[in-house]
């Protein structure tokens, strides 16, 4: 069904451009080379190292004047390094004297930081931005570049909810603010705020698409996480849940580039589930039948349920299908990808094409993206810039249902029977309903491979931008940016498929639109000077207007005439059909103004006006202030004499920002919709007014450090945050006798505060030898302050509670397991004698003590190896799978007595059930009967804190006289682990699970969720 | 340098430009102070009314299934607890269809107000049917009343304070802080409400048999029904007997004709219409899905030779119900059907009359057509009562009356054990959480 194409073409392009290769004539002469070492101020460099790239043994140190002498060839490329200095390598050529300048590494400290609307250094900075380079993230095989963030920075939480290809990623910066509007950040790709909501309308279980995956993580410089207020007021009413700027890569002069990466691996799941064999699956149920007769007065034999189905316990030959093996594959993963940059001093371009495949580890599902850019910047004039950014994709995802819907394929494998085959002896698909288990609607493997359903999604992202110098220090820029995604749906429910049978609908298909435009027109002013005597000044000023127009539509049609066709056009009966639209609009004005005073006390304000056509009539605009002041203590004149410190810059901040995603764009209006009666149009009331309906407001305080020592060996940076959300965007009850249950309502209140700190340092840097570590972690504190009504029951498993984190758990306790007894001790919580729904209490939650990530890097010669371990701790999962593949025999439907059917088989851990009087054990004894069985009961809920190595990469770059040899610049090859080792007591797939991406609420459920996947691979980068 | 100013006049010309970008507007929705203008539009919102009839807590499933699931007609064998619950009887506050059921049977008792608060004053010359849609919007606030009284209120009792909240005015300005929190009116106050909702509705509709509306006669048919519940035997055989006599209806001469169409029949005084395009979701909950699978005790109940014990379908190892059988979910609910009148009659003349014989004739009309021969005499009033009862089952099993029965004859106590409070749902916990006037059922908890 996908398009295989574009792979050989790439292959074709690689050959092409391996051809012309040749060898060149080695020039062996050895000479004498000599120079001088010197800083950039022009101070020598006393104790410099320089050195033969070739020959490691070949060496010397700079003398007291930076003077030093080497003896090389021409072809020789000598390397000079110096701690705290970028290490140079040049290639000696004909030249006998080498002069090098040696730059300062500021990599850390001075770096240079993309914030809203602008850059600074580093050290300017007064509030608390993350930065991930390129490195940290390029070449991991993974779709999106969100999955690639997680463990890299503290106060930012990064979850993958499933492993489903091309799913979406959960990221939570400092923590949820928001109950029922969005708590996920907002992105701004090359100063755009982009669309990254799930835009599909096709059902597939609790999984959102990715609409991030759009973008190639290889074309990204750099991220930049804005964390504090002082850094997101910026953005104003869509500020409050932090900001990602994402920086695309760009041309530099005089230095033509072309490239060529690739890498290709294989993948399979993390973990598997333990269930029992036929034999084991049998003697559990005879077991069941026995425990019953101790506990119940039944008088059933010892082989009561396998005698009725008519089977040996002890037979080797029954029929033994591992329904999870059926289900899983190894799949492959690869990614091709070209680049050329480079320019002239008035003209830079860089531009790609990329091409990434994965196949699902379950069958039935894949992602697939090819993606071109293009980078330009251009000097018209000596007082105008222009540039624009265009790049183009398109993607297409492979799916199936899973979670807690009817027809997804793990969820039917749950407690798949494994006395029923996937296939019949005339290899038709096994049909459940003929076998015992009564878990399985349908067979799993049918699911997985006869449905069809496919998101396709064209995406380009366009920017033009202009940037006029007015004078020295004044400069506008101006830009018009468009964000169109036009993305379809097709599914299709096969005939053959127990859900078209059942409804009699002999294949049913579905095909829906969503097109999205959305526009973007921005201007402001910057204004740099500097006065006498220390004062310094950088502001800017800013309008941006932005309106985004959506349409859908989706038609579904039955009666096919056979499994291989999938367009409507075919089927019999179109069931349905209809078109919509929605708009949004944002009018903003913006400043910041930053003040430095003698490089010693910074101080930054920013401030937004925002007007949205999301909220009501009485607060159509909303004004977001900030700021902050940091002071360098390392600068003033008593810290001269000491050498420990570097930077030593404590920080403070505060301000106000919005969030108005995830709301109805009419939210505030008394509505009538359109409904059909008697196929007649009819008009029903759909919601009630609210015209004060208005933003969230986040009011945080952030109080930070950023510590440099030994020259900014090591780096640490600390803060301590309080964020209070008030005018929670929240479905208040109303009387029902209104006819409506809930309108939207700013009320309610809700709390994150948290540590996080962060450290990074070099540990050696000798000169074969070099190992930096970097650890951050951050403990964050949710709790709900204030609800209209407290308690809220949401679901059947979660309640929204005053005085509790989002994502509580409200289930059915228990005390345990009688030893005596072998039954469950279940609470009586409301006393009534019943044990129902009603003895629900709060259990736990799905919110992390503290999380964080700890990265390692280690080159020696030219090897290089990475790894990043990541970790949660005290996070809880509601593992409702157990309650299916640990039903210990429940014959949920058959009669005990005459016919037992249970949901299926069991995982090997309930063989430590209970069995006999004195038995110790958490796992109750089985039974035919649900007396130890409760769906909503904390018996499934489980600690799911996890360490993982959650990547490792090894490298070797080959040294530069032997890539120039052969014509390259670089040659790098590597092979890379992701999620390679998991340390957990979670029983289930894998601990990093939420069955229902969608909703935060109700985080933390495991049920029938595609789990993540282990990748192995192998790639390759090539620079000419 | 000219070059220059010309290009940053435009630049600063776009820098001030104030873009409209604020002004949306929704595309397949109207605000609500613009929607009741004109004659037409007040055929809408009628129409509306009955799709709001259609949605799942109401008739589109679950007020449909649930007497069945609350009895012993169905069991529950799928996932959601919230069927668990109604299916063995012990129902909490918190109940996922109890919650939705009040506030969407609310929602048309909320259109009914607005239209008869409305339908008089719309300025329109060619509003012909004006007193055709006030009566219809009379009629559905009865039905609407009376559905949530039987699920709610203790409907048993006419001397209960447990009624409903009567609201009977719109909300003003479509303002939720406007909302009134009202007290729950008696028993016989609510019972009031409802016969004097169906007075104005049969007085202002005469003529009037669209049987996909509540009509005249559905009304008629309607406030048989409500007299009965209300033990108003003699007006309940009057009215029935009016259906019956005066109607245009006749009894469909096979149970297999009745059920195995998508149309409306002959014996339809009120078919809430669902169509392929706008499809109910019985199909799926009773047959599609291994939800509502039959309760042996049901098919275990009917007579040798009972044509309605064919009206199950076996398949994937249970017992379906037929009755909602197309796959497109196109079934009718017959919200009100004639069979139904005739064992009214029979009722209301048995127990007006105190003589368990009184009624024998319109029991036996109901029997033969299921192709049973008469009964030719009943000995006793208790055994009247098991007669009808079991009559009533393999009549109307699957079709909402269940649990409404066994309750009217007080037999939930012998039949399922159950205890006495439960004859009436218990007032949902959200709304006891912001109504303070509002008081909970006894024998609930209260939060």
């Amino acid at each position: 069904m996908r398009s295989k194409l574009i792979q050989p073409l790439l292959f074709c392009t690689l050959l092409l451009v391996f051809v012309p290769l040749h060898a060149m004539e080695a020039n062996a002469q050895e000479r004498e080379v000599s120079g001088t070492v010197s800083t950039a101020t022009g101070e020598p460099l006393a104790g410099a190292t320089v050195r033969l790239a070739a020959d490691a043994e070949t060496g010397t140190v700079t003398d007291i004047d930076g003077y030093y002498s080497i003896s090389a060839t021409a072809d020789d490329v000598i390397i000079i390094s110096f701690i705290g200095y970028q290490t140079q390598e040049i290639l000696v050529g004909d030249r006998s004297t080498i002069n090098v300048v040696l730059q300062l590494d500021q990599q850390l400290l001075s770096e240079v930081v993309v914030v809203g609307y602008g850059v600074q250094t580093r050290s300017d900075l007064t509030g608390s931005i993350a930065s991930i380079s390129a490195d940290e993230i390029a070449n991991q095989p993974v779709a999106s570049l969100d999955a690639a963030l997680q463990g890299r920075a503290s106060g930012v939480f990064v979850s993958s909810p499933s492993g489903t290809p091309g799913a979406g990623i959960t990221i939570n910066i400092r923590g949820q603010t928001s109950l029922s509007a969005s708590s996920e950040p907002l992105y701004v790709i090359d100063g755009v705020p982009v669309i990254s909501e799930d835009l599909s309308g096709l059902f597939s279980g609790g999984q959102a698409t990715n609409s991030l995956a759009d973008l190639n993580p290889n074309d990204i410089a750099s991220i930049e996480i804005l964390k504090d207020a002082s850094a997101t007021a910026i953005y104003g009413s869509r500020g409050a849940n932090g900001v990602v700027l994402i920086t695309t890569k760009r041309g530099e002069a005089g230095q033509s580039n072309i490239g060529f990466n690739m890498y290709t691996g294989f993948q399979n799941i993390t973990n598997q589930i333990d269930m029992m064999s036929s034999q084991e699956f049998l003697g559990m149920m005879n077991d069941a039948a026995l425990q019953d007769n101790r506990d119940l007065g039944t008088d059933y034999s010892s082989t009561h349920v396998s005698d009725i189905w008519g089977f040996d316990p002890n037979d080797p030959d029954l029929q033994n299908t591992r329904w999870y093996d059926e289900i899983f594959r190894t799949s492959a993963v690869s990614n091709y990808e070209l680049t050329a940059s480079g320019g002239s001093e008035n003209t830079r371009y860089f531009t790609s094409l990329s091409y990434f495949d994965q196949e699902g580890v379950q069958f039935g599902t894949g992602f697939e993206r090819i993606s071109g850019r293009v980078n330009l910047d251009t000097k018209v004039t000596d007082w105008l810039d222009f540039g624009t950014n265009i790049t183009v994709n398109r993607t297409v995802q492979d799916r199936t249902i899973n979670d807690n819907s009817l027809y997804g394929v793990v969820i039917n494998t749950l407690a798949g029977d494994p006395l029923m085959p996937v296939y019949e002896a005339d290899g038709s698909y096994a049909d459940p309903f003929n076998y015992f288990g009564w878990w399985m609607l349908d067979n799993p493997l049918l699911i997985a491979n006869e449905y069809q359903r496919f998101t396709r999604t064209v995406r380009g992202l366009g920017t033009i931008f202009g940037v006029a110098t007015i004078t020295d220090q004044l400069s506008l820029r101006s830009s018009l940016s468009v964000d169109y995604t036009s993305l379809d749906d097709e599914a299709y429910t096969p005939i053959i498929s127990r859900e078209s049978v059942n409804a009699q609908r002999n294949g049913f298909g579905n095909f829906g639109t969503t097109q999205d435009f959305t526009w973007l027109i921005e201007n402001y002013l910057s204004y740099v000077n500097t006065f006498s005597g220390g004062h310094n000044v950088n502001a800017v000023l800013g309008t941006s207007f932005q309106q985004s127009n959506r349409n859908f539509s989706s038609i579904s049609a039955q009666g096919f005439p056979s499994d291989q066709f999938l367009k409507l056009s075919v089927a019999a009966q179109v069931t349905s059909a209809s078109t919509s639209g929605t708009s949004w609009g944002l009018a903003s004005y913006f400043f910041r103004g930053n003040y430095s005073f003698d490089d010693r006390y910074l101080f930054t304000t920013t401030g937004r006006l925002d007007g949205s056509s999301r909220f009501g009539d009485n607060f159509r605009y909303g004004f977001f202030p900030s700021a902050s002041v940091a002071w360098r203590i390392t600068n003033e004149s008593f810290m001269e004499n000491q050498r420990i410190f570097s930077e030593l810059k404590p920080r403070i901040s505060y301000g106000i920002t919005g969030n108005q995603e995830g709301i109805g764009n009419f939210a505030s209006r008394g509505l009538f919709g359109v409904s059909d009666y008697r196929a007649t149009p009819t008009l029903v009331p759909t919601q009630l007014s609210n015209a004060n309906l208005t933003w969230e407001s986040t009011r945080q305080l952030d109080v930070g450090i950023d510590i440099g020592l030994f020259d900014d060996r090591v780096n640490l940076s600390a803060d301590y945050f309080i964020k209070t959300t008030d005018d929670l965007l929240l479905n208040r009850l109303i009387p029902g006798i209104s006819g409506f249950s809930s309108v939207t309502e700013n009320i309610g209140k809700v709390e994150n505060k948290g540590f996080e700190f962060d450290i990074r340092g070099a540990i050696i840097s000798g000169r074969d030898l070099t190992w930096s570590s970097s650890f951050n972690i951050s403990f964050i504190r949710n709790e709900v302050l204030q609800l209209e009504v407290d308690r809220q029951v949401l679901n059947d498993s979660h309640i929204l509670a005053e005085g509790h984190p989002i994502g509580t758990f409200y289930l059915i306790d228990h005390e345990g397991v009688d030893p005596q007894t072998g039954n469950m001790l279940w609470i009586d919580e409301n006393g009534d004698g019943v044990i129902d729904s009603g003895d629900r209490r709060i259990v736990g939650n799905a919110q992390p003590d503290f999380y964080g990530g700890w990265g390692n890097s280690f080159t020696f010669k030219g090897f290089d190896l990475n790894m990043l371990f990541q970790f949660t701790y005290g996070n809880k999962i509601f593992n409702h799978s157990r309650a299916s593949y640990e039903n210990l025999g429940w014959s949920r439907i058959g009669i005990p007595g005459i016919f037992p059917l249970p949901d299926g088989n069991n995982h090997r851990l309930a063989n430590d059930r209970w069995m006999q009087p004195g038995d110790e054990t958490d796992i109750p004894r089985a039974s035919l009967t649900n007396k130890n069985w409760r769906e909503y009961s904390s018996r499934w809920l489980e600690d799911a804190s996890y360490l993982r190595l959650k990547t490792l990469t090894l490298g070797y770059n080959f040294s530069p006289e032997f890539t120039q040899r052969i014509g390259m610049r670089n040659l790098r090859l590597y092979m890379q682990g992701q999620n390679l080792l998991t340390f957990t007591n979670y029983t289930g797939l894998d601990p990093e699970v939420n069955q229902n991406a969608r909703n935060p609420l109700v985080a933390g459920s495991d049920f029938g969720t595609h789990p993540q996947v282990r990748t192995i691979s192998f790639g390759i980068n090539i620079e000419f | 340098m000219k070059k220059r100013s010309i290009l940053l006049l435009t630049l600063l010309t776009v820098f001030l430009m104030s873009c409209d970008v604020l002004d949306t507007e929704p595309q397949a929705s109207l605000d609500a102070e613009t929607v009741l203008v004109d004659g037409a539009a007040a055929q809408a919102v009628l129409l509306g009314a009955y799709s709001r009839m259609q949605v799942d807590p109401y008739y589109g499933v679950h007020f449909t299934l649930s007497p069945d699931l609350a009895a012993d007609n169905a069991r529950y064998q799928g996932f959601f607890d919230s069927q668990l619950e109604v299916h063995s009887g012990t129902v909490p506050i918190s109940n996922l269809w109890i919650t939705t059921a009040w506030v969407n049977i609310y929602r048309v008792v909320n259109i009914a107000n607005l239209l008869i608060a409305e339908v008089p004053g719309i300025d329109d010359d060619a509003f012909a049917t004006r007193d055709r849609v006030l009566g219809e919007a009379h009629a559905i606030r009865a039905l609407a009343y009376f559905d949530l009284l039987r699920v709610f209120g203790y409907h048993f009792d006419t001397s209960s304070p447990y009624g409903m909240p009567l609201l009977l005015e719109p909300i003003e300005n479509n303002d939720f802080n406007l909302i009134p929190d009202l007290a729950r009116s008696s028993v016989a106050e609510t019972y009031q409400q409802i016969l004097s909702d169906l007075n104005t509705a049969i007085s202002l509709m005469e003529g009037y048999s669209t049987n996909t509306a509540m009509n005249y006669w559905a009304a008629l048919a309607l406030r048989a029904r409500v007299n009965l519940y209300a033990k108003n035997y003699d007006a309940a055989f009057n009215d029935a007997n009016d259906v019956i006599e005066n109607g245009p209806f006749s009894l469909v001469s096979s149970v297999d004709d009745l059920f195995l169409t998508t149309g409306t029949t002959s014996e339809s005084i009120f078919d809430l219409v669902f169509n392929d395009q706008d499809g109910s979701a019985l199909f799926i909950f009773t047959f599609q899905r291994d939800e509502y699978n039959v309760n042996p005790s049901l098919t275990d109940s009917f007579e040798e030779g009972d044509d309605r014990a064919g009206l199950f379908i076996f398949d994937r190892g249970s017992d379906r119900p037929a009755k909602w059988s197309d796959s497109n979910n196109a079934n009718n609910v017959k919200v009100l059907r004639l069979a139904e009148m005739y064992l009214i009659r029979s009722e209301a003349a048995t127990m007006r009359d105190n003589n368990p014989n009184a009624g024998l004739a319109d029991l036996n009309v109901i029997r033969n057509r299921a192709g049973l021969a008469d009964i030719e005499s009943i000995g006793s009033m208790d055994e009247y009562v098991d007669i009808i009862l079991h009559e009533r089952r393999a009549e109307f099993n699957y079709e909402g009356h269940r649990f409404f029965d066994i309750v009217r004859f007080n037999k939930l106590g012998e039949f399922f054990g159950r205890e006495d409070f439960r004859k009436a749902f218990p007032i949902p916990r959200d709304e006891l959480q912001i109504q303070t006037n509002l008081e909970q059922n006894p024998g609930y908890p209260t939060n």
